[in-house]
């Protein structure tokens, strides 16, 4: 029982020790070889991933990558060196059998073969085949002084001392562990020495050797107080307890018993605490990760607010702007009803006045006529011929006139609505005016006013015939109507010689002040001032004329002279030949 | 020469009677006054038409545009013609110009201006525009007739009746059976416009009607002609001879 306690206590002591010295070798020259190796074969990507890999431990990529580089090449060094890489890996991955093979494929030109033996030793001690693992490390032994050996010497002896403890050869253990003690005496290797110490203390008290293995214990025990490694307190503490148990000293054991309990419990406590670190340490990472996470969906949700806002801004300023845009609209149009409705009133109010005006000149002409039919029937009872001549031809004038008026409020009607046929065509000007002056040949002679047509007979224009018609018949009325009796009224054509013809009408009439010319030139509204209580009419007539001569892509001009009489100037445009 | 043959359409008997009166005066002969359509449909068919002057309102239905249609379906009976309106309503002048040669008259009209719608009619009508307005021409040709401004009106000929045509320089003589007159037309707009088959250039100024062709005496370069009219034949226009039947 105690025996085995014992024994389970220096093998857990052992392993440390070996792994330190393994690792300290991967630091020396080991590792400056493969160094050399890896910057040799550069381009076996393979192998230095594989050592890389080897270096942090990684053991399956290792593996991973020497099979690849097994796979891929046959040199003989570097599959030494992926088959030393791949038993390593597979010893720390605890697949013993595996290792073992792994390591026997080395061939044995290797130049660490040594390392080979060790490692198939140390595997085959921990698989208790005692005798084979002393075969291997006997090999190792005789190489032991050899400047290539860059292994820990003392860790072989202390393996074969072990060995040959398990096999109780105490003599042959003895010597290699006091050995193995002194070498580690002379490295000053603390831990090695405890543990060493402790093996030969084991080794003495299994020889019933009690006082040196007292003395052992008590050494390693020594030592171990004096480092700061809990594991080796604890143990050294327990076999000294144990060892005094043995030895019947009770007290002393129980002390040891409180000290391993203590060291026991601080590497509990340690290991608790360590526990208890890491589980903080855990939590507060995962309280940090819980933070930060909460903070990532906080700024998601920050940006997609300061989004949401900026979407919002740029929304509403385009709705400024557009507002303001048909705001400015709105003004804008505003101002061009106002004025619209401004001149559709000017133009509704001179619209009635003209009404009023027409109808009060049409109610006139038939109030006329109807006293001058009483008179009429009155001559025609007496019989007075003479008087019912002069009363028929008054009559007549009257009809004339008021058909006039009636004739351009129509066509003024029709002009407005766009109602009216209108075809521009060429045609010869000296007709028209013959034709429109045929009707007024009676009320010329009427008025004794001479009439004259000197158009020349070649002027073709362009225009629509009736609506030229309309100019003509009042432009000529006009013109009678302003005439003084025995006057002359002259029609003709002033052929300039651009692509117009200007057809001038010509009175020895009563003429115009400059402002009413003006007046009569400007482009709108109906004149209604009546000048002339007598004759000036409406102004409807000129209104259509300037209208019509418009419609007819023609011009309008009036050139007069106060009581010499008016030359009424229409342009329009000649027939391109 | 003749008179020219006046259809009047018009349903308003005080218009249609001073529309006759005018042309009366202007030596135009009416030969019917229709106040329908189915009136004038006979009127027209059953008499020699040379013009039509068309109301085209009959009894408030745009009738006349109607009858215009009616006899522009056959082109060769067709005649010239002249609408009347007293409106200027648009859409039915877009009808009404659809019967081409389209030439109208608003009411009131004036004497002048009536026959002026009749002359344009005629000249549109025969495709001769520019004609009786113009110092260098006063005729018009057509299939049958030459129609001719005298004064004011126009006068017919008919081409059947001519039995030659003196050119000269800008003047025409026409003789025919019963007399003789003037008339104003280029020599190759009337050699151009007469039917070629029945007048024949025998000379630089003379144009004969071969079918009244008496006699062809090549030795003196003459040709005589019905009623003892005698014309030269000139050595450049000689192939006729081998194209004219004559009467004997």
């Amino acid at each position: 029982m105690i025996k085995q306690k014992i024994y389970t206590f220096s093998i857990i002591l052992w392993l440390p020790i070996f792994i330190f010295s393994q690792a300290k070798v991967k630091d020396s020259l080991f590792q400056a070889e493969i160094e050399k190796k890896v910057s040799k074969f550069k381009t076996q990507t393979n192998f230095k991933k594989a050592h890389l890999f080897l270096l942090e431990k990684n053991w399956d990529s290792t593996l991973v990558y020497t099979m690849k580089q097994l796979s891929v090449s046959n040199n003989k060094e570097l599959t030494n060196y992926c088959h030393l890489f791949r038993g390593h890996s597979f010893r720390e991955k605890k697949l013993l059998e595996k290792a073992k093979k792994e390591f026997k494929l080395i061939s044995s030109e290797f130049k660490f073969y040594y390392k080979v033996n060790i490692n198939l030793g140390e595997i085959l001690l921990e698989q208790n085949e005692i005798e084979k693992a002393i075969d291997y490390f006997k090999e190792v032994e005789k190489l032991i002084n050899s400047n290539q050996f860059v292994y820990k010497k003392s860790s072989v002896l202390s393996n074969l001392g072990l060995a040959y403890a398990e096999l109780e050869q105490h003599n042959k253990a003895e010597k290699y562990l006091l050995e193995c003690k002194k070498l580690e005496e002379i490295n000053k290797d603390t831990i090695a020495l405890i543990g060493t110490n402790n093996n030969i203390a084991i080794l003495h008290y299994s020889k019933d050797n009690k006082k040196q293995a007292f003395e052992f214990f008590k050494k390693s025990y020594k030592l171990a107080q004096a480092t700061n490694d809990f594991d080796l307190k604890t143990t050294t503490a327990l076999n000294m307890s144990i060892f005094e148990e043995l030895k019947k000293n009770i007290p002393s054991a129980l002390s040891y018993r409180k000290e391993y309990e203590k060291w026991k419990d601080s590497l509990n406590d340690q290991n608790k605490v360590w526990e208890v670190a890491e589980l903080e340490k855990e939590f507060a990472v995962k309280q940090k990760q819980k933070e930060v996470y909460v903070l990532e969906t906080e700024n998601k949700l920050k940006a997609a607010e300061i989004n949401k806002l900026l979407y919002s801004a740029i929304g509403l300023l385009v709705l400024l702007a557009s507002g303001g845009y048909f705001y400015r609209e709105k003004i804008k149009s505003n101002k061009i009803i106002v004025a619209q409705k401004a001149t559709l009133d000017e133009l509704n109010s001179t619209k009635d006045k003209l009404f009023s005006i027409v109808s009060h000149d049409l109610r006139s002409s038939v109030n006329a006529l109807k006293t001058s039919n009483s008179k009429l029937q009155e001559s025609l009872e007496t019989k007075n011929f003479t008087e019912l001549d002069t009363l028929l031809n008054n009559n007549s004038a009257i009809t004339n006139g008021a058909y006039n008026l009636l004739d351009n409020l129509l066509n003024w009607a029709l002009l407005q609505t766009e109602q009216g046929y209108f075809e521009i065509t060429s045609m010869r000007l000296f007709i028209i005016v013959e034709h429109v002056a045929y009707n007024y040949k009676p009320l010329l002679l009427d008025k004794n006013i001479s009439f004259e047509n000197t158009v020349t007979k070649k002027d073709l224009i362009d225009a629509d015939q009736e609506s030229l018609k309309i100019i003509l018949r009042n432009l000529l009325d006009n013109a009678i109507k302003f005439s003084n009796e025995n006057g002359s009224i002259k029609v003709y054509s002033r052929n300039t010689n651009g692509t117009f013809c200007e057809l001038v009408i010509e009175d020895t009439g009563l003429g115009i002040t400059e402002n009413t010319r003006l007046e009569l030139l400007k482009d709108t509204a109906l004149l209604s001032k009546k000048e002339n209580e007598d004759i000036i009419g409406t102004g409807l007539g000129m209104q259509l004329v300037k209208q019509m001569i418009q419609k007819n892509k023609g011009k309008f001009n009036i050139e007069s002279e106060l009581g010499k009489g008016t030359k009424m100037i229409v342009s329009l445009p000649k027939t391109a030949s | 020469m003749d008179n020219i043959n006046v259809l009047i359409i018009e349903d308003t008997k005080a218009q249609s009677d001073a529309l006759a009166k005018v042309l009366n005066s202007n030596n135009y002969n009416i030969v019917g006054i229709a106040t329908s359509y189915k009136d004038a449909l006979d009127l027209f068919y059953n008499n020699k038409v040379d013009i039509v002057v068309i109301d085209i309102f009959l009894n408030g239905n745009p009738d006349g545009i109607t009858f215009a249609e009616t006899i522009n379906v056959v082109p060769d009976a067709s005649r010239p013609f002249v609408f009347l309106t007293s409106s200027t309503d648009r859409k039915i002048f877009e009808r009404a110009k659809l019967t081409q040669p389209f030439s109208f008259l608003m009411k009131p009209f004036n004497e002048l201006e009536i026959l002026y719608a009749i002359e344009m009619a005629v000249e549109k009508f025969y495709a001769q525009n520019d004609v009786f307005l113009s110092d260098e021409e006063d005729t018009v040709i057509s299939k049958e007739y030459l129609f001719i401004k005298k004064g004011k009106s126009l006068k017919k000929v008919l081409l059947n009746e001519i039995i030659y045509i003196e050119v000269e320089e800008k003047y025409c003589n026409i003789i025919t059976e019963k007399e003789k007159f003037v008339i104003l037309i280029s020599l190759t707009k009337i050699l151009d416009l007469l039917d070629n088959t029945m007048f024949c250039r025998t000379h630089r100024n003379f144009i004969v009607n071969s079918e009244k062709i008496v006699e062809i005496v090549p030795a003196d370069n003459l040709i005589l002609l019905s009623g003892g009219h005698k014309a030269t034949l000139s050595d450049t226009y000689k192939t006729i001879i081998k194209k004219i039947r004559t009467l004997r």
